[in-house]
Order: C-alpha cells, then sequence, then structure tokens
C-alpha cells in the first residue's frame, strides 16, 4: 500500500503518434492501394458492362412496349424502387454514425457516399414512370385532395414526386462532394497522372485553411440533415403514389415509413457488403477491420427485428379488422399468390438475420455479417417484386374508382416477368454496381483525411497496471 | 498596393502555434495569417481565433422562402378557384401540408447548395504562397500581407523554426 502519493511510481503516458511522418504514411499507404487497379478488377468491370448494357436493351425495348398495359410494368418499378432502397439509402451509414461521432465509421463512410453517385442511375430510371404514373382525373384517391380542393393539378405527384427525387440526388452529390474535396486536394498535391489532373479540377483550389474545414464540417452536417429528410420524403412519395395508391382498400398510414425503414435496413446491408468487398479484394485488410463489422452488425440486426415490428403493425390491424377489403389486401399482398415469396422474403429480411446476428461470435466475424447481409439484399429485392408486381397488376385492371378491392377481383397468380424485364434488373443492379467500381478509380474509396484525423484523437495511455486505448470525442 | 503570402511549414503543432504567437508579436492581426493542414484540427489548437460562420442562415432563409413560395401556390390556386368542396374550408390545411413541407425542404436544399458554393470562396484560381507538403502531414502557417511587410513576416515564421525554407506566393 502506497501511503505517500510521492512515493507512486508514474507511468508516462503513451502519446499518440500524430507525427509528420506517421500522417504521410496514412496518405501513402491508402493512395497506394488506391493507384492500384488489378485485372480482376477490370474484369468485373467489364462483366458489369456487358450486363448494364442488356439493362439499356432491356430499357428501350421497355419503352417500345408503350405504357398502355400498365400490369406489365410492376418488374421495373420495383426494380426502381429497389435501387432507391439500397444505393440511395447506404450514404445514410456515413451520415448517422458521423454525426454521432462514432470512430468505427470512418473507414467506410466514403463508401457509403459513393452509392449517392448511382442515384444518377435511379433518376434515368424513374423517367418513364412519370409517363407510367397516371393522372389523378383516373380517379384514384390520394393524398392531394383531387377533386375535392379546388386548384390541385392533376400532375400533383408526377411534379412533387419528381422534384423530390432531383433533390435527393443533388444533395447525394454535394455530400460525396463535400466529403471528398480534401481528398481531391491530396490527390492534386500526390496523386499521378489523370488522377492528380482531376484531383486539381475538382479540388478547386482546396488549401485546408482552419476556416475551409470548419466550413467543410458544418455543412456536411447541414447536407446530411437534409439527406436523412428527403431520404424518408421520397420513400413517402415511393411508397404512396407508385404502390398503395393502386390498391384500392390499402389505406395504411404505417406502410411509408416502413418502405423508410426497408431502405435503411437494406442500406446498411448494401454497405456491409460493399466493405465486405473492399475488404477482401479491394486491398483494404488493414483498415476495415472486426469493429466496423461489428458496428454495423449490431445496426442490421436492430433494423431487421424493427423489420418484423413495422410488418407486423400493419399486418396486424388488416388481419384483426377482417373487414372484406381489408381481407382482399392480405390475400393479394401476403397470403395469395404471393405466399411462397412472402414466407422467402420473412426468412431472408428477419428470421436468418435475428438467429444469427444475436449470436456475438457471427456478429463479431467478417463473414457472418457479409453472408447476411446478402440475404438482407436479395430478401429485400424479393420483397420490392412482391409489392410492386402486384399492385401493378391491380393497377391494370382499371379499379382505381372503386373504394376496395373485392375477393374476386385479386390476381390468383403472379405476373410473369418478361425477357426485358430480366434484363432491366439484372443491367440496372449491374449499373449500379458498376457506377461504384469506377469512382472508386478517382475517389479513395476509402477516406484520408478522417484516417488521418483518427491519429488525432487514438492515444495508449497507462491505466493502473494495464494499459488502454482512449478515443478522443472530435468536434 | 499588391498584397503578397509568405508561408512557413512546420512538422510540430506547437511549432505552428509559436509562429502565431510571433506573429503576433510582430504585429500581425487575426485575418492577415492562416493555419493550413491536411487534417481538420479542432478549434483554438494552435492558438488561432475560431472561424466565424453564418452556415445556418442559408438553409433557414432557402426554407423560409421556399415554405413561402408553397404558401402562395397553394393559397393562391385554391383561393382563385374558391369553391367550397364537402363543407371543407376553402384553405385546407392538409392539402396545402405536403406542398409547404417540400417547399421549405427544397429551398432549404437549394439555398444550402448555394450557401457551399457561395462561401467555400471556391473555385481558388491563385494558390498563394501553397506547398503540396501541407496535404502529406505539415503545418503550414501563412501570413498575406503588404509587400513590405513581408521580412517581418518571414522573421517571425522563422523564429519558430520552420521545416525548410520559407515560400512565397501571390494573391
Amino acid at each position: 500500500m502506497v501511503n505517500n502519493p510521492g512515493d507512486r511510481v508514474l507511468e508516462p503516458y503513451v502519446e499518440t503518434d500524430n507525427s509528420v511522418e506517421t500522417r504521410k504514411a496514412v496518405s501513402d499507404g491508402l493512395l497506394g492501394i488506391h493507384n492500384i487497379t488489378s485485372n480482376r478488377f477490370w474484369q468485373f468491370a467489364a462483366l458489369f458492362g456487358i450486363m448494364f448494357i442488356f439493362g439499356i436493351v432491356g430499357f428501350v425495348w421497355k419503352l417500345s412496349l408503350g405504357f398502355d398495359d400498365k400490369s406489365t410494368w410492376g418488374y421495373y418499378v420495383a426494380v426502381f424502387a429497389f435501387l432507391m432502397t439500397t444505393s440511395s439509402a447506404a450514404p445514410m451509414v456515413a451520415i448517422a454514425p458521423r454525426i454521432a461521432n462514432s470512430h468505427w465509421r470512418r473507414p467506410i463512410s466514403r463508401a457509403a457516399e459513393i452509392w449517392t453517385l448511382a442515384g444518377c442511375l435511379n433518376l434515368i430510371l424513374y423517367i418513364p414512370l412519370i409517363w407510367l404514373l397516371p393522372s389523378l382525373e383516373n380517379g384514384r384517391r390520394s393524398l392531394w385532395f383531387y377533386g375535392q380542393q379546388e386548384g390541385v393539378p392533376a400532375y400533383s405527384p408526377h411534379i412533387w414526386a419528381t422534384l423530390a427525387i432531383v433533390g435527393l440526388v443533388l444533395l447525394g452529390l454535394s455530400l460525396l462532394w463535400l466529403s471528398t474535396l480534401p481528398d481531391f486536394a491530396v490527390l492534386r498535391d500526390q496523386g499521378e497522372g489523370w488522377k492528380k489532373k482531376w484531383g486539381g479540377k475538382l479540388a478547386l483550389g482546396w488549401r485546408g485553411t482552419s476556416a475551409q474545414w470548419n466550413w467543410q464540417h458544418h455543412r456536411m452536417g447541414v447536407v446530411g440533415a437534409f439527406y436523412f429528410m428527403m431520404l424518408v420524403f421520397v420513400h413517402f412519395f415511393i411508397s404512396v403514389e407508385f404502390l398503395m395508391v393502386h390498391v384500392p382498400g390499402w389505406i395504411d398510414s404505417l406502410y411509408p415509413i416502413t418502405h423508410a425503414h426497408n431502405a435503411l435496413q437494406a442500406g446498411v446491408a448494401t454497405v456491409m457488403l460493399t466493405m465486405f468487398f473492399l475488404r477482401q479484394f479491394g486491398g483494404y485488410k488493414d483498415y476495415i477491420g472486426l469493429d466496423q463489422f461489428w458496428g454495423l452488425g449490431k445496426l442490421l440486426l436492430a433494423l431487421s427485428l424493427l423489420w418484423f415490428w413495422f410488418w407486423f403493425s400493419s399486418f396486424n390491424v388488416f388481419w384483426y379488422g377482417g373487414k372484406p377489403s381489408e381481407q382482399a389486401v392480405l390475400e393479394l399482398l401476403v397470403k395469395g399468390p404471393y405466399l411462397y415469396l412472402f414466407i422467402t422474403i420473412f426468412i431472408l429480411v428477419f428470421i436468418l438475420p435475428w438467429f444469427t446476428m444475436i449470436w456475438n461470435p457471427v456478429r463479431r466475424s467478417v463473414w457472418g455479417p457479409a453472408i447476411l447481409a446478402t440475404s438482407v439484399l436479395i430478401g429485400t429485392l424479393l420483397d420490392r417484386i412482391r409489392l410492386y408486381v402486384a399492385s401493378w397488376d391491380v393497377a391494370g385492371r382499371s379499379m382505381a374508382k372503386e373504394l376496395e378491392m373485392k375477393m374476386q377481383d385479386v390476381p390468383t397468380k403472379i405476373q410473369t416477368p418478361g425477357y426485358e424485364d430480366i434484363f432491366i434488373m439484372v443491367g440496372f443492379i449491374a449499373g449500379s454496381i458498376l457506377i461504384f467500381m469506377l469512382a472508386t478509380r478517382l475517389i479513395p474509396a476509402v477516406n484520408l483525411w478522417e484516417q488521418k484525423e483518427m491519429l488525432l484523437y487514438k492515444a495508449e495511455i497507462q491505466f493502473h497496471r494495464t494499459k488502454v486505448t482512449v478515443m478522443g470525442k472530435s468536434r | 498596393m499588391a498584397k503578397r503570402s509568405v508561408l512557413g511549414l512546420y512538422s510540430e503543432e506547437d511549432s505552428a502555434a509559436d509562429a502565431l504567437d510571433n506573429l503576433r508579436e510582430a504585429g500581425f492581426e487575426e485575418g492577415d495569417y492562416e493555419i493550413l493542414t491536411g487534417v481538420p484540427y479542432p478549434e483554438g489548437t494552435f492558438g488561432e481565433a475560431e472561424p466565424e460562420h453564418k452556415l445556418y442562415r442559408w438553409p433557414l432563409i432557402g426554407a423560409a422562402c421556399g415554405f413561402t413560395i408553397a404558401l402562395l401556390i397553394t393559397a393562391g390556386t385554391e383561393l382563385a378557384y374558391p369553391l367550397i368542396t364537402g363543407g371543407k374550408p376553402i384553405l385546407s390545411i392538409p392539402a396545402m401540408a405536403i406542398i409547404m413541407y417540400e417547399g421549405s425542404m427544397l429551398g432549404a436544399i437549394i439555398f444550402t447548395i448555394i450557401g457551399i458554393i457561395f462561401e467555400s470562396r471556391l473555385p481558388r484560381i491563385f494558390m498563394g504562397a501553397y506547398s503540396e507538403k501541407i496535404t502529406e502531414g505539415h503545418i503550414g502557417v501563412t501570413v498575406t500581407t503588404e509587400e513590405t511587410r513581408t521580412d517581418i513576416a518571414e522573421t517571425a515564421l522563422n523564429k519558430a523554426g520552420t521545416d525548410g525554407e520559407i515560400i512565397r506566393g501571390w494573391e
């Protein structure tokens, strides 16, 4: 026992290694990985490129068939909704933990943000939907008070949904540019060849003054918050205008937020799978570690549990209510022709993640969360097919003016996809991945400045008889 | 008078902070000098004044403009056709809410993006005194002043122990 405090042996603090050499080593290490483009990368890029060409062929083919038979457009709308659910939601993995000052997100935030570029592809996919969506004159009940309130334009959904989606894409591009600005300056100063040239152009003379860092920090916060608000709003529009209003009797105030929740779950799964590939095949093994899989795994588990909560809350009201119109909606979406599809979805997006991700060894591994993320993404795609194909099947039967759908009106079998639908589904999903891959050739897939910033806040200190890592709180 | 800039590079944070002290002692004021780093240090690390920002004004003004425009569009169209339907008031909030919310959002977004472009002071055509070593990890202290005072600035920067030669540039 030490009676005199002066007799204690004081262990020195083991300070953080925030030296010029370490900062340079971090930059050099990440740029070294960034500058290497393997043959395998180009082989996969070529494969996804060919698939994307098929997607474009399918897109043109689909347009040439016209918009008259709306029941055949379900798969097209489903793939649009799926991409909005995955690629457009992925940046939330960068936004939310950054606002919460979580350090584990640093190596993966850039990968999440690059997915905003795929939003441009979603915008292309959205354009024909403006023509597909009937005007409010077809008599469907909507949120627009058309026919009840004078002066409501018949094309209100078209105008406002378009503005919302364009707003989301613009916000995404702004967020990505803001986040990448300091790294473009690194490419300008330390890069080579065409990357140096483009880094110089896109850095716009960034010098890294205190005012610029301050400005960038606050702007990313504001734009990130707006992105979240707009994402929820866009999902509100997609789920209402392109889904619910086409099924008479589907009245569920909870569903739009369910759609947005599905996007958060699938967005986390998208980033999980992205970081798995970056780690295993992209050369970032030393940067993307178990902390990232563990952190994101916990989020995926929580969101998978919420999937059940959202689904059951809506299902319970319809099932317990038991009105003929509610029974018909359940027959269409759950119990009828889509029953086996629904069971598959239920297992993939809820049961599997739940029963596996509750185990710490699975969550704290590399392969476990990645496999579960694949399960969630496949389940989400099937879920979008189930809902949108069923709804547009009903939309093609001219029942818009009906107050409710009768049991005999419920389709008895699933619409079969045409070749053009398959081309579009495969091609545009591949196209999104291709855009991501090509973007990583210019934009470092792991954030350089956030990795270097980490050096400021990480220190190992003596704590009684042991050493502990202390993480400082950044701004 | 044309302004010139000089830049001193430092390996240590304390040396850069000393350089700012020396500059203040030499009569330079906040605004004459800037810290350049490749990493966002916490504000005040080098004893510099915390940068002021007016970032939240842009989205707030944008949201107010968007909300007003949306209100005018909805109320204007409804008042232009003043027919009472279903016993509801002519100006019904539920019918206007979606457009007013989206109008506010879009206004805030557009103004935020304009604010980003305007407040960033980018693109910066002339980099002034700058070194590629900054993005490597060095800390730069740059002084922008009249040509006659550059020698005083150089002396102040050198006194803190610069890592290499002083770099000069045009503004």
